[in-house]
């Protein structure tokens, strides 16, 4: 068995006995669409620019409980330490931490877009999988540049403050890029009309899963 | 001559500018054991960890299984073995379970059998299927033991093995100490006062100022008889 499906696998398998970080995130999706239902109001809440802008927020807030915690739960008892002076390469590591990182906010984005269909009164059946594909490839991005940064904010006195600062700003291109896509295909568009946007998702996600993978090595472990 | 499983020249060490470790030579060849002794801060740990590749030293350089210890390449991490004072278990995973994990991760064929087999060696297989988050500190420490040692290793660094360990924790790691040496491992390991393990030579260093020097053990009374006896002779 690889190393990838190795940590893959201790990684589902802790999170499937505890749950918390799903969990967590699923509750802070559907917590950040209600709030933010209220917030716009009946009118403004029926459109879809306003429900995609709404289920991307969620995504970047459940998305930062997220990606803390997977770099995080290696902290307990030094297991990245473990990691480290394994026979694992660190790239390796990163890919497993990124796959893991990503299955858990795909749940939980799964369920975040029932919440928005739902609150935003939007036509079920056509809607979802529309946007299944851009939500996934929003996710993979996420988790690629959440996973790199906490690596290096984990490093760091308060890292856990610094990773929002750190990972909003630079996901902002991918934000406006999902959102414009998503709302393109809430609206019933065929995906080709969003090309151009989806196709900044991906340049995204391929930008920052290679930057993860070549420098994940030099920015965590060695003292 | 055997060959060095660890060869440390002039190895340095400083975080900003306080120096932790200065100018180490140390040699440590293939079957030996060197236990280094210093106290709290003395730069043990650091010294265990730039020799996992886990620290970078900030002068000379430390030769671990024959590479520098910057650039430990996989085959190399994969022999050695560490047991830290954090045990580098999940306490969310049971007993067999951890050490399934670190089994796979390092290429052990039949990582379930090993575990086991592992379990009961360290006198846990009771416990096997219990969640690591309910040991306590002195069974967390036997199975990180195993940890360390489940893949084989020929370098086995550890600090403090016999920290939280009753006396029939001290004597199963003492065994399994016998074992590795007897196995032709490599052993380094750091403790606060001189070690003893019955059938085995150690060679014991000190840390002093941040220099490893051979321990000399120290003769004549020792401080707090001769303060008792500086007291006695006061109060008649």
């Amino acid at each position: 068995m690889s190393a990838f499906v190795v940590i893959l696998t201790k990684d589902l398998r802790l999170e499937l006995r505890s749950g918390t970080s799903t969990i967590a995130m699923v509750a802070l999706a559907m917590l950040v669409l209600v709030v933010l239902v209220f917030a716009l109001g009946p009118a403004v809440a029926r459109g879809p620019e306003a429900a995609a802008a709404a289920l991307w927020i969620a995504l970047v807030f459940a998305g930062m409980l997220g990606a803390s915690r997977a770099l995080m739960a290696e902290s307990e008892n030094g297991c990245l330490r473990a990691l480290l002076i394994s026979p694992a390469d660190r790239a390796v590591l990163y890919a497993a931490k990124l796959a893991a990182a990503a299955i858990f906010m795909i749940v939980a984005l799964g369920a975040g877009a029932i919440f928005t269909v739902l609150f935003f009164n939007l036509e079920f059946s056509g809607a979802l999988p529309r946007m299944a594909p851009i939500l996934i490839l929003g996710v993979i991005g996420f988790a690629a540049l959440a996973t790199l940064l906490s690596a290096i904010s984990g490093r760091a006195r308060g890292g856990e403050l610094l990773l929002p600062l750190l990972v909003v700003p630079m996901f902002v291109p991918a934000l406006v890029a999902g959102v414009r896509a998503s709302a393109a295909a809430l609206s019933g568009a065929p995906l080709g009309a969003a090309r151009d946007w989806i196709a900044i998702l991906v340049a995204f996600d391929v930008l920052f899963v290679a930057a993860g993978y070549l420098l994940f090595e030099h920015v965590i472990g060695e003292e | 001559m055997a060959a060095a499983a660890v060869e440390t020249i002039a190895l340095g060490k400083s975080y900003r500018l306080t120096p932790v470790l200065l100018e180490v030579d140390l040699r440590v060849d293939a079957g030996r054991a060197a236990v280094i002794i210093g106290g709290n801060g003395a730069g043990k740990s650091t010294l265990l960890a730039i020799l996992a590749g886990l620290s970078a030293p900030t002068a000379g350089v430390a030769m671990v299984l024959r590479q520098d210890s910057r650039r430990l390449d996989s085959a190399a991490r994969r022999r050695i073995g560490m047991l830290e004072h954090r045990s580098f278990l999940y306490p969310n995973l049971t007993a067999a379970e951890n050490l399934e994990f670190y089994g796979a991760l390092y290429g052990v064929a039949d990582p379930r059998g090993v575990a086991l087999g592992w379990l009961r060696r360290v006198g846990l297989a009771n416990f096997a299927g219990e969640r690591v988050r309910k040991f306590s500190r002195g069974m967390e420490q036997r199975l990180a033991a195993a940890r360390a040692m489940l893949a084989a290793p020929d370098l086995l660094l550890l600090d403090e093995p016999f920290a939280a360990l009753d006396s029939d924790g001290a004597a199963i790691m003492a065994d399994l100490i016998r074992g590795e040496l007897a196995r032709g491992c490599a052993i380094v390991a750091s403790a606060h006062g001189a070690l003893a393990i019955e059938g085995v030579a150690l060679e014991q260093y000190q840390i002093s100022r941040g220099r490893v020097v051979p321990y000399l053990e120290k003769s004549g009374p020792s401080r707090a008889r001769r303060l008792r006896s500086l007291l006695g002779r006061q109060s008649q």
